[in-house]
């Protein structure tokens, strides 16, 4: 079952590593939080990790998708670590949030 | 600032002589500001210079319009003069020796001419003011220089002061130091907040000490401008520990509803390095 956008992978135990790719389309959010919290149900996931190596800003639209996804994958139990952020990503968002977003953040895996 | 082709017969005549031999007239102001006890240049030079000033200004007055300052004959006197001034700054002179060059050069050129030509040329009022006018322009290049000159200067000084201001350390094996001193403001915060991040994915920090022992005041924008900042380092995956809050700046975020309520406060550096090594598992003994 490929989802359009992006590539889950699942690396071990219960922890998914999911690769967003050019074509990836956050205004289809719900369709693709309902495919990626299916997925993750049915390997009973625990961790998913989500790599943003190759995003050098963050918008508020981005920023909507991720605080959704995180959301949707803590109603089952996944925690969304956000990796890899690139420093202009984070400046950029650090810009336009008031409180920590509800994902945590790591260097990397 | 043309002048006007008036009936003055001596500017006529001024325009019309031929201009030779009055190089060695020429070197006496240079000879006066630049080689007395300042050694801002020695004699060949200030023979070299009377001699392209004196080439230079032949070509203006033999030019088609002496009194136009937008000829090329202008800009190469105007260019003699930048370099001119150049050269004294650079070598530690003063602008005020090279304007009083400039203006004494004026007074020796009308001599020198007199004597050569034998036409009184101090007693008409129309050559006088034609020498005026490009004398005037030729000082305002010279200032021109000075202010660049000064500006550059500055410019250095505050691109330096930047530098050294917010020194970020790696004080130990994935921690950062960063050492806050002065104030905040929007352009200083970004700064700092780019380096500190580009060094953050760079070294793999895990933790990253902000020390505020040196800010002596903040205000609502700086104090936003700290959080964004912490908020940025831990967006990026790394724990930020803030520390050296003085009481009057812990009295003045109170006050204004900061909410430091998720941010990682110790009170001295080396309490913040010791939570920061703590957290990464690192144990310091006496030995």
């Amino acid at each position: 079952m490929t989802i359009p956008g992006l590539h889950l992978t699942q690396i071990g135990g219960g922890d998914f590593l999911l690769e967003p790719t050019k074509n990836l389309n956050v205004r289809d959010l719900s369709r693709l939080v309902e495919s990626i919290t299916a997925r993750l149900m049915q390997a009973r996931a625990s961790r998913l990790y989500y790599d943003l190596s190759g995003l050098a800003l963050i918008d508020p639209l981005y920023y909507g998708w991720l605080d959704t996804l995180a959301r949707a994958a803590k109603t089952i139990n996944v925690k969304m670590i956000c990796i890899n952020m690139q420093p202009t990503a984070a400046f950029a968002l650090s810009k336009f949030i008031t409180k920590m977003p509800v994902f945590e953040t790591a260097l990397n895996i | 600032m043309a002048i006007k082709k008036g009936p003055s017969e001596k500017l006529a005549a001024l325009f019309g002589l031929k201009i030779g031999n009055i190089a060695t007239a020429l070197e006496e102001p240079g000879q006066k500001f630049f080689c007395n006890n300042n050694r801002l240049m020695d004699h060949d030079e200030v023979a070299d210079l009377s001699n392209e000033f004196q080439i230079l200004i032949a070509s203006l007055l033999g030019s088609k319009e002496p009194g136009n300052n937008t000829s090329p004959e202008f800009q190469a006197l105007e260019m003699f003069f930048t370099n001119l001034s150049r050269n004294i700054l650079m070598r530690g002179g003063n602008v005020e020796e090279v304007v009083r060059y400039t203006q004494h050069l004026q007074l020796t050129l009308i001599d020198a001419l007199e004597k050569t030509s034998g036409i009184p040329f101090s007693q008409s009022r129309s050559v006088l003011l034609y020498f005026t006018n490009i004398f005037n322009e030729l000082i305002m290049s010279v200032f021109h220089v000075y202010l660049e000159e000064r500006e550059r200067t500055l410019e250095a000084q505050q691109a330096e002061l930047r530098e050294t201001a917010t020194p970020i350390t790696e004080i130990w094996d994935g921690v950062l130091t960063l050492p806050i001193i002065g104030t905040l403001d929007s352009n200083r915060t970004m700064l700092v907040m780019e380096a500190l991040l580009n060094r953050i994915a760079k070294d793999h920090a895990k933790a990253v000490v902000m020390d505020l022992t040196g800010v002596k005041s903040i205000d609502s924008q700086v104090s936003h401008h700290l959080v964004q900042m912490v908020h940025a380092v831990q967006l990026m995956g790394s724990d930020a520990i803030v520390t050296g809050i003085r009481p009057e700046i812990a009295r003045a975020l109170v006050s204004l509803n900061i909410d430091l309520a998720n941010i990682t406060t110790r009170a001295s550096m080396s309490d913040g390095l010791k939570e920061a090594f703590l957290r990464m598992g690192i144990t310091v003994t006496n030995k």
